[in-house]
C-alpha cells in the first residue's frame, strides 16, 4: 500500500472497494472460465477469489480483481500470514492455486470509477496490465488476447506485461517449492514409467 | 560426432516446432542437423516444414510392423526429407497409426540418425504426463527450454528442466518465445534458476503464423524479420558439443527399458 494513513485518498484499495451485488459463485478447477464468462458478460465490478488452499480451510486468503466491462483493472491478494500483495504481485501469489471459488459481484460503474482512475493517489500499484490475470493465472493467450482488445485504447498497450512473472521470479521460496515438487514428480513417475533405471544419482 | 537436443516446453503453445526449425536452420549454416518431430500424439512439425503430404512418416517408423502406406517395409531413410539445408524427419497425424505406434521404438530411430548428423534437435511434446513426452529429454544429451514470458509457461519450463535433471540431461539454455514488449528484468532473473544461459528473447509476431500457414519455417518464409534474427542470435549461443556418434547411438539404444507387454 502506498500513501500517508489516514488521507482518504490514500487508503488501500481493499479498504475503499464498496461491496457489490452478488451475481454468482462456483468453483473453477482453473481460472480460465471465470475470466472468459466475466468477459463475455462485459461484467463491471469484481471477481472475489477464494484459492485452493483457503477452501481447503488450511489458508484463509482471498483476493480480489475488480473489473471494467469484463476487463480486469486493479487485484490484490490478502495473503496468508498478513503478507499482502498487490497488482502483479497479487497474480504471482495466485498463480497455480486452484481450485478456486469464485464469487461474482457487479458494481455501477460510478462506483468504481474513482478506484480505477489511474490517477487517483494508491491506486497504481494494484493496477494489471488488461490480459495479465488471463495469461498468468489461466495460461490462456487467446483469452488474454481478446481481453486486451476489449480494454480501452489507453491500456491496451500499457507496459507491465511482465511485471507477473517478475514477481513470481522475485519470490525464491516459491520458485524453489515449484522445482522441489517438480523434482519429486519426475522421479516417482521414473519409476511408474519403467525409467527407474534411467535415473542420474 | 553428434549432440542430442531436445526442444521441450512442458506447456502447449510455447512456439517450440517453430523454435526447432528456426535453431535447425541456424545451426545448419555450421553443422549437419537432423530435425526428428518426437510430438508423436499431437505431431504438427509437418505442416511447418511443408510435408503435409510426406508419404512415409516417423509413426510408420513407430508401428512395430514398420510397414508403410502401401504395406512395405520402411526405414528411417524412407521417413527423411532434406528440407532447408536440414533432414527432417516429420511425424503424421493418422490417429490409427498413433494408436498402433510405440514410444519405445523412437530410441532405435533415435539411434539411427544420430549415426550420422552433427546435431540432432528433437522437437518434444508439450507435456511431462507420460512416458513419451519425456522419452525425448532422456534420449537427449541437453535440453533448450522454450517458454513463454509468463507464469504458468515458466513454471513448467522450471519442471522440464528438474526432469532433465533427474535423468542426467543438461540444460543448453532458456528460450523466452512470443514476448510482447520489453522483457525488462525477467531475463536476468529467469537465469538464476536455470543451469544454461537465457539463449533470447524472441518477439511475439505475425511472420511465426504466417511462415506456419505457408508451411515454412520461419527462417525460410521471412528471414529478415526481428523474430529470425533473434533465432539466428540464439543458435549461435548453442555450442553443440558433439560425442563419438557411435557412443550416442548405443546409448540410445540402451536408454530405455522396453515397455513389457
Amino acid at each position: 500500500m502506498t500513501g500517508e494513513p489516514g488521507a482518504p485518498a490514500a487508503a488501500p484499495i481493499r479498504e475503499r472497494l464498496p461491496r457489490g451485488d452478488l451475481v454468482g459463485a462456483r468453483v473453477a478447477a482453473d481460472f480460465a472460465a471465470p475470466l472468459a464468462t466475466a468477459l463475455d458478460d462485459r461484467l463491471t465490478g469484481y471477481l472475489r477469489l477464494e484459492p485452493g488452499d483457503a477452501l481447503l480451510g488450511v489458508g484463509g486468503s482471498e483476493a480480489v480483481i475488480t473489473l471494467e466491462s469484463g476487463v480486469p483493472v486493479l487485484a490484490y491478494d490478502a495473503g496468508n500470514a498478513g503478507d499482502d500483495a498487490d497488482g502483479p504481485a497479487a497474480l504471482a501469489a495466485l498463480a497455480g492455486t486452484t481450485p478456486v471459488r469464485v464469487e461474482r459481484y457487479r458494481l455501477p460503474a460510478e462506483a468504481l470509477a474513482s478506484l480505477h482512475d489511474p490517477q487517483t493517489d494508491g491506486s497504481d500499484p494494484f493496477r494489471v496490465a488488461p490480459g495479465a490475470p488471463a495469461r498468468e493465472l489461466a495460461g490462456d493467450d487467446a483469452l488474454a488476447e481478446r481481453t486486451r482488445e476489449a480494454a480501452p485504447a489507453e491500456r491496451r498497450d500499457a507496459a507491465g506485461d511482465h511485471d507477473a512473472l517478475a514477481a513470481f521470479l522475485a519470490d525464491e521460496e516459491r520458485v524453489e517449492a515449484v522445482r522441489r515438487e517438480a523434482r519429486a514428480e519426475a522421479r516417482t513417475r521414473a519409476e511408474e514409467w519403467g525409467l527407474g533405471d534411467q535415473l542420474a544419482e | 560426432m553428434v549432440e542430442a537436443f531436445a526442444v521441450a516446453s512442458g506447456k502447449g503453445g510455447t512456439g517450440k516446432t517453430t523454435t526447432t526449425l528456426a535453431l535447425g536452420m541456424a545451426l545448419a549454416h555450421r553443422y549437419d542437423v537432423t530435425v526428428v518431430d518426437a510430438d508423436t500424439g499431437m505431431a504438427n512439425l509437418l505442416f511447418h516444414a511443408g510435408l503435409a503430404d510426406a508419404p512415409v512418416t516417423l509413426q510408420d517408423l513407430l508401428a512395430p510392423d514398420a510397414g508403410g502406406p502401401d504395406g512395405a517395409a520402411v526405414d528411417v531413410a524412407d521417413a527423411t526429407y532434406e528440407r532447408h539445408g536440414m533432414r527432417v524427419v516429420p511425424c503424421g497425424t493418422s490417429l490409427a497409426a498413433f494408436e498402433r505406434s510405440d514410444p519405445a521404438r523412437l530410441r532405435e530411430v533415435v539411434a539411427e540418425l544420430a549415426a550420422d548428423t552433427d546435431v540432432l534437435l528433437l522437437d518434444s511434446p508439450a507435456t511431462l504426463a507420460s512416458k513419451s513426452a519425456v522419452l525425448p529429454i532422456v534420449l537427449a544429451d541437453r535440453v533448450v527450454v522454450v517458454t513463454q514470458p509468463t507464469i504458468p509457461a515458466l513454471s513448467d519450463a522450471l519442471k522440464v528442466q528438474e526432469y532433465a535433471a533427474s535423468y542426467g540431461t543438461g540444460i543448453a539454455g532458456v528460450l523466452f518465445n512470443k514476448v510482447r514488449g520489453d522483457l525488462g528484468s525477467v531475463g536476468d532473473q529467469a537465469e538464476r534458476y536455470f543451469e544454461g544461459p537465457t539463449l533470447g528473447s524472441v518477439p511475439d509476431s505475425d511472420a511465426a503464423r504466417a511462415a506456419r500457414d505457408a508451411g515454412e519455417p520461419l527462417l525460410a518464409h521471412a528471414p529478415d524479420s526481428d523474430a529470425a534474427a533473434t533465432y539466428r542470435a540464439a543458435a549461435a549461443g548453442i555450442d553443440p558439443e558433439p560425442k563419438a556418434a557411435g557412443d550416442v547411438a548405443d546409448r540410445f539404444r540402451s536408454a530405455v527399458v522396453p515397455e513389457r507387454p
